[in-house]
């Protein structure tokens, strides 16, 4: 079970996508091992990610574990820490990956990120962490200098 | 008409009237009580005079000789007590009635110096309440003026405090509303700014600088420990 969320977990930063991934491979392994099909049309993106799978992580599956081993794993999400980034722009799957990547190399490598869209903040990014809100964001340092912005500003004027 | 009534002169002439009036009327009782009396007395003898002629008239008849010589002599005598009582009278009459026509006309006397006096009196009371009341009627004007010229310089230093309060109170509001204004400018401009910057950046930042940025804010959260 942990090799299954481990193995998910590698190519995986972000909770929404997360819990996406886990409700297609529940899907694909409950219409594998039931019958039926899986539900809902699975994307490109998907079913390239599913392809990855190894077999044996398929093997692991059967019609009596299959819900324990599903459960056990999103109730262990739920304990894992979640780096709440707001950003101004949308962010593609890429730049995920990329942000991702950087996040687990220099802090932690369970750790997942919740990532928040907020045009307002013009450029870099806003943190939450532990329910603590910290922005680092181009408005952020704007407001700092506000003042000295204002002074050049009627400067200029006169 | 009722002030003239209650005028201290009117009434101070009244009562003396009045008393002149019981003055005159009580010397002409006293006047007319000695006439009847004198008149008694003088009944009186007569009657007793009568009586003697008459027993003398009896006893000449019962004495003879004697009675008639006695009769007149008694007669006589009677007639010239009478007549000297009468004179008597008279001049006690006399007398009385002068006394009081002298006491009449010294009351008379006496009353009309009262009478001046009292209006001697009464000029000097009136010169003295006329000048008492312009001495009075003065100070009140001058307390008056006094009092008028203290509440009109009081009212002149309330109006100017007033004014003044009321100029510092407009000229806070003033600058209140243009510090409020101003900041308000202040706000707009750096909305503007921002507005600005999102719509320029938004087309002209890449995607990799957008990650730089995100990647030195991560550094940056790291090194002030916000992220463990």
């Amino acid at each position: 079970m942990n090799d299954i969320l481990n193995f998910i977990l590698k190519d995986t930063y972000t909770l929404s996508s997360l819990k996406h991934r886990l409700r297609i491979l529940k899907s694909v392994v409950s219409a594998h091992l039931f019958g039926g099909q899986p539900q809902g049309e699975l994307s490109s993106s998907d079913s390239l990610w599913l392809s990855t799978l190894p077999p044996i992580l398929y093997q692991q599956f059967n019609k009596n574990n299959v819900a324990e081993i599903f459960d056990d794993i999103e109730s262990k999400i739920n304990h894992f820490k979640t780096l709440t980034m707001y950003l101004p722009f949308e962010v593609q799957e890429d730049a995920s990956k990329q942000i991702g990547d950087y996040v687990r190399k220099n802090f932690s490598s369970l750790l997942l990120l919740d990532i928040k869209f907020d045009p307002n903040l013009i450029a870099g990014c806003a943190l939450s962490w532990n329910g603590i809100y910290r922005d680092y964001s181009l408005r952020s340092k704007i407001q700092e200098k506000k003042d000295d912005i204002l002074e050049s500003f009627k400067k200029f004027l006169r | 008409m009722l002030e003239l009534l209650y005028s201290p002169i009117v009434l101070i002439l009244s009562s003396v009237s009045v008393i002149f009036t019981i003055l005159y009327i009580r010397e002409y009782v006293l006047r007319k009580k000695l006439q009847s009396e004198g008149e008694k007395v003088l009944e009186d003898y007569k009657e007793k005079g009568l009586e003697t002629l008459h027993q003398s008239i009896q006893n000449s008849q019962n004495i003879l000789s004697e009675a008639q010589l006695e009769g007149v002599k008694v007669v006589a005598d009677v007639k010239y007590e009478t007549s000297k009582l009468e004179e008597e009278y008279k001049k006690k009459l006399i007398d009385l009635i002068n006394q009081s026509q002298q006491t009449i006309s010294t009351s008379q006397s006496q009353l009309i110096q009262f009478m001046y006096d009292l209006q001697k009196r009464s000029d000097e009371f009136e010169i003295a309440s006329k000048q008492a009341g312009e001495q009075k009627i003065n100070q009140v004007f001058g307390n008056l003026e006094s009092r008028l010229s203290d509440f009109l310089i009081q009212t002149e230093q309330k109006t100017i405090s007033s004014i003044e309060l009321e100029l510092k109170a407009a000229r806070n509001l003033v600058e209140s509303y243009k510090n409020q204004q101003l900041k308000l400018i202040d706000e707009n401009i750096i909305a503007m700014m921002e507005q600005t910057l999102n719509i320029v950046l938004a087309k002209k930042l890449s995607l990799k600088d957008q990650l730089e940025l995100i990647y030195e804010a991560l550094e940056k959260a790291k090194v002030e420990k916000f992220v463990v």
